[in-house]
């Protein structure tokens, strides 16, 4: 790619730096649309910045690293498939305004489940895209329930909406629902890794500073341990998203990476509740952000059980059967 | 889905059936739906009420008190049919009916028993002010301040942490009273009203949503000197017996409800359509396997206190053993539960079995982190049952 994994990350940090853990919602939507992340993956013909999953990954690594609320998983996700659907004649009127932050709204429900739940601040989403290995839609979003979830940086929903324009159907509906879940696979799994670097740095930090027994707690090597067994699974955990961002991904294993890289993140920050004390129960302390998106992340868009049954009968599937 | 039990006796069958009877028309059908945590403190204090005028509330305590006096059989039984009826914990009243009680029973003088045990029984709510900002795991390191003057001690300082102390009449309360000396030696323990001046209390917003823990700030709040359990200096000591009653009984009354809240589990894989999932038989047979372990390990601990052959380390081991499994039963929710596990509920105190099972695993966490962490448990086994020498002392930064 033309910008680098680190010239994204630093341009990233710089941007959403000074607003902290878990920013505002409307001023971090409206820091999205100035940065441009959301051009980031549209053909320079379309007016974009042409980057692939690596830049995607990237962005999504610092979102999950500063708990950024918000539907940019989908957003992004859903600007792609647009791009990608070159017989859709109303995408050149849909592309710029969704790059200018009007929102499109994706379910990231598990497979199988209704495409209108689980739609990310579904009570601001215009329009929602139906996505389905036969058959890929648009339609107008008519109305919003939201259901409060335990992670604040999220706000969850279900939608009515009206007539559907079909955008796809047959083979090319199965390209694009295999890019629109691929790429909401690897953001969460991105989403995951920036969030357990961030959950572990403050963990080490905080048994840096606090003392007990007249000595840090962090002088305990069996605290060390646990800290260095997070940092095992962080470190192997974000080598296998940067190889799969740098390659061509199925859905199995764009599956199984988000199924290692959340499952890391969950135990990453229950540990990192564990670790801080009574301090880390405390909804002053950040601490629980990261365990409630961590479980968040888990659960959207297909589970670990989900993915890895996948992956498992994908990878037997290739074995040769004994003759 | 049926659990083994061991009714032996006419006698136990007999306390069984009159109990289910009772529960069937006294068990509260609504604890769980309180909307405000002054609803919640009322229908706790109206379940304990019930409970003791029954005979069921302490069957714990000697046989002197009404409903005292239960063999370790009959506890069994009771806590058994309580978890199978769903009925609420004695959150409120937990500090009450255990800590206060065991240490004023096993510490306190005459006086201070007549004068305190039939108030619990009456509904005197207590909370425990052991923890500070300064003193978690290093409990010794309390620096609240108790001075001697004349009749009473002034007590200056901060407690944190404190279960229920919104709620509390009294407060089992760990002070220091010198500072030379190994820190141990230098604590003293008090009987605090939560209503004497100079008392304040902030409630915690945690992260399940509820105010269960609080803050207490102490000054110039004058104890009177017969308020004191033990002598000066015997502080340490007094907190032992309080500890310790947290870390037997109460892992039986729990492990029973646990394996009766697998109930709830296993109802949960039905809903969701996976009774036939090979992978979640053998989670689910493991966690039973492992709340089966915790209830029998639960049994042999309760065994070896009662007939005196109680070994350093076995109480960690019990308490360890049971908040695994605990957060093994709440993560197999929350993982069954899929997204809808992760809708957030309002309030719900319900412990180990709200309704929620994403505030089932956060509530988990009290069993992980209060009363001696798990890594606390485990210094503990390792140094004192296993054997292995104990961290140095001292440690100055290089
Ligand atoms: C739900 C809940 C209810 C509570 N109720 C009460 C109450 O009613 N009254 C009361 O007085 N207190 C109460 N507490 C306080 C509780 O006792 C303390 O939180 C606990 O002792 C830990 O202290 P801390 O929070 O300061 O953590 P810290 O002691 O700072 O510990 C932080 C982390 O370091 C680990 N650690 C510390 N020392 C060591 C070591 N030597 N070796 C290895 N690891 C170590 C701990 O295990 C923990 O993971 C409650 C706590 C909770 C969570």
């Amino acid at each position: 790619m033309m910008i680098s994994r680190e010239e994204l990350r630093d341009s990233a940090r710089k941007g959403l730096g000074s607003d902290g853990l878990a920013p505002d919602p409307v001023a971090s939507w409206d820091r999205l649309v100035d940065m441009g992340w959301f051009a980031l993956a549209v053909p320079e013909e379309l007016g974009g910045l042409g980057l692939g999953a690596e830049a995607l990954a990237a962005v999504h690594v610092e979102l999950g690293r500063a708990l950024v609320p918000g539907a940019a998983i989908a957003q992004m996700a859903a600007i792609e498939v647009l791009c990608a659907a070159p017989d859709f004649a109303d995408r050149a009127a849909l592309i710029p305004a969704a790059v200018a932050g009007e929102r499109i709204g994706l379910s990231l429900d598990a497979p199988g489940r209704p495409a209108t739940g689980c739609v990310i601040d579904a009570d601001q989403v215009r329009q929602l895209l139906l996505v389905s290995p036969q058959r890929i839609a648009l339609a107008p979003v008519l109305g919003a329930t939201m259901v409060p979830t335990w992670d604040e940086t999220r706000r969850l929903g279900d939608v009515a909406i009206g007539a559907e324009t079909v955008i796809a159907a047959g083979d090319a509906a199965r390209g694009l629902y295999d890019l629109a879940t691929t790429r909401v696979l690897l953001a969460l799994a991105a989403d995951a890794v920036g969030g357990a670097a961030a959950a572990l740095a403050m963990t080490v930090d905080y048994l840096k500073t606090r003392r007990q027994f007249d000595r840090p707690l962090a002088l305990f090597q069996a605290l060390k341990h646990r800290v260095a067994d997070c940092q095992i699974a962080l470190v192997a955990a974000e080598a296998l998203l940067w190889s799969r961002a740098a390659a061509p991904l199925t859905v199995a294993m764009a599956g199984a990476l988000k199924a290692r890289a959340t499952t890391m993140f969950r135990d990453v920050a229950e540990e990192a509740v564990q670790l801080h004390g009574g301090i880390g129960l405390t909804a002053e302390h950040p601490c629980h952000l990261f365990l409630k998106r961590a479980f968040l992340d888990a659960a959207l868009a297909g589970d670990a059980d989900h993915w890895n049954a996948v992956a498992g009968q994908s990878a037997l599937a290739l074995v040769q059967p004994a003759s | 889905m049926a659990h083994p039990t061991d009714v032996s006796t006419t006698a136990l069958a007999g306390l069984r059936a009159d109990l289910r009877a009772w529960l069937a028309v006294n068990r509260p059908a609504d604890w769980r739906a309180c909307a405000t945590h002054a609803e919640f403190a009322a229908s706790q204090r109206d379940w304990f009420r019930k409970l003791v005028e029954a005979g069921y509330a302490i069957p714990h305590w000697p046989a002197e008190w009404p409903g005292g006096g239960r063999s370790l059989a009959e506890q069994k039984v009771i806590y058994e049919e309580l978890a199978r009826a769903d009925a609420p914990r004695l959150l409120l009243s937990f500090v009450s009916t255990y800590h206060a009680f065991a240490t004023l029973h096993e510490c306190g003088n005459a006086e201070q028993k007549a004068r305190y045990l039939p108030g619990i029984l009456r509904g005197e709510t207590w909370c425990q002010g052991f923890s500070e900002p300064g003193a978690g795991s290093d409990l010794a390191a309390v620096r609240t301040r108790a001075e001697r003057r004349g009749d009473v001690y002034a007590v200056n300082g901060q407690k944190v942490w404190s279960t229920m102390a919104q709620y509390a009449d009294r407060c089992l309360l760990l002070a220091r009273t010198a500072s030379e000396g190994a820190k141990q030696a230098g604590l003293t323990y008090f009987l605090l009203d939560m209503t004497a001046p100079g008392v304040t209390v902030r409630p915690i917003h945690q992260i399940q949503g509820d105010e269960e823990f609080a803050e207490i700030f102490l000054d110039n709040v004058e104890i009177p000197v017969t308020e004191r359990i033990g002598a000066e200096g015997d502080g340490w000591a007094v907190a032992q017996a309080t500890l310790s009653s947290e870390r037997g009984l109460t892992l039986m009354e729990l492990g029973y409800r646990m394996r009766g809240a697998l109930d709830r589990l296993a109802a949960l894989i039905g809903e969701t359509g996976r009774t036939g999932d090979a992978g979640v038989q053998r989670d689910f047979g493991a966690l039973t396997g492992q709340v089966d372990a915790v209830c029998a390990l639960a049994d042999q601990f309760l065994d070896r206190r009662m007939t005196g052959q109680e070994q350093v380390g076995d109480a960690s081991v019990v308490k360890n053993a049971y908040s695994r499994a605990l957060r093994a039963y709440a993560a197999l929710g929350v993982r069954l539960g899929g997204i809808a596990a992760q809708r957030r509920e309002p309030i719900t105190y319900g412990d180990l079995n709200s309704g929620n099972w994403m505030a089932d695993f956060m509530n988990s966490y009290a069993w992980t982190i209060a009363g001696g962490s798990e890594e606390i448990q485990r210094n503990i086994i390792a140094e004192r049952m296993l054997g292995m020498p104990r961290e140095p002392k001292g440690w100055t930064a290089p």
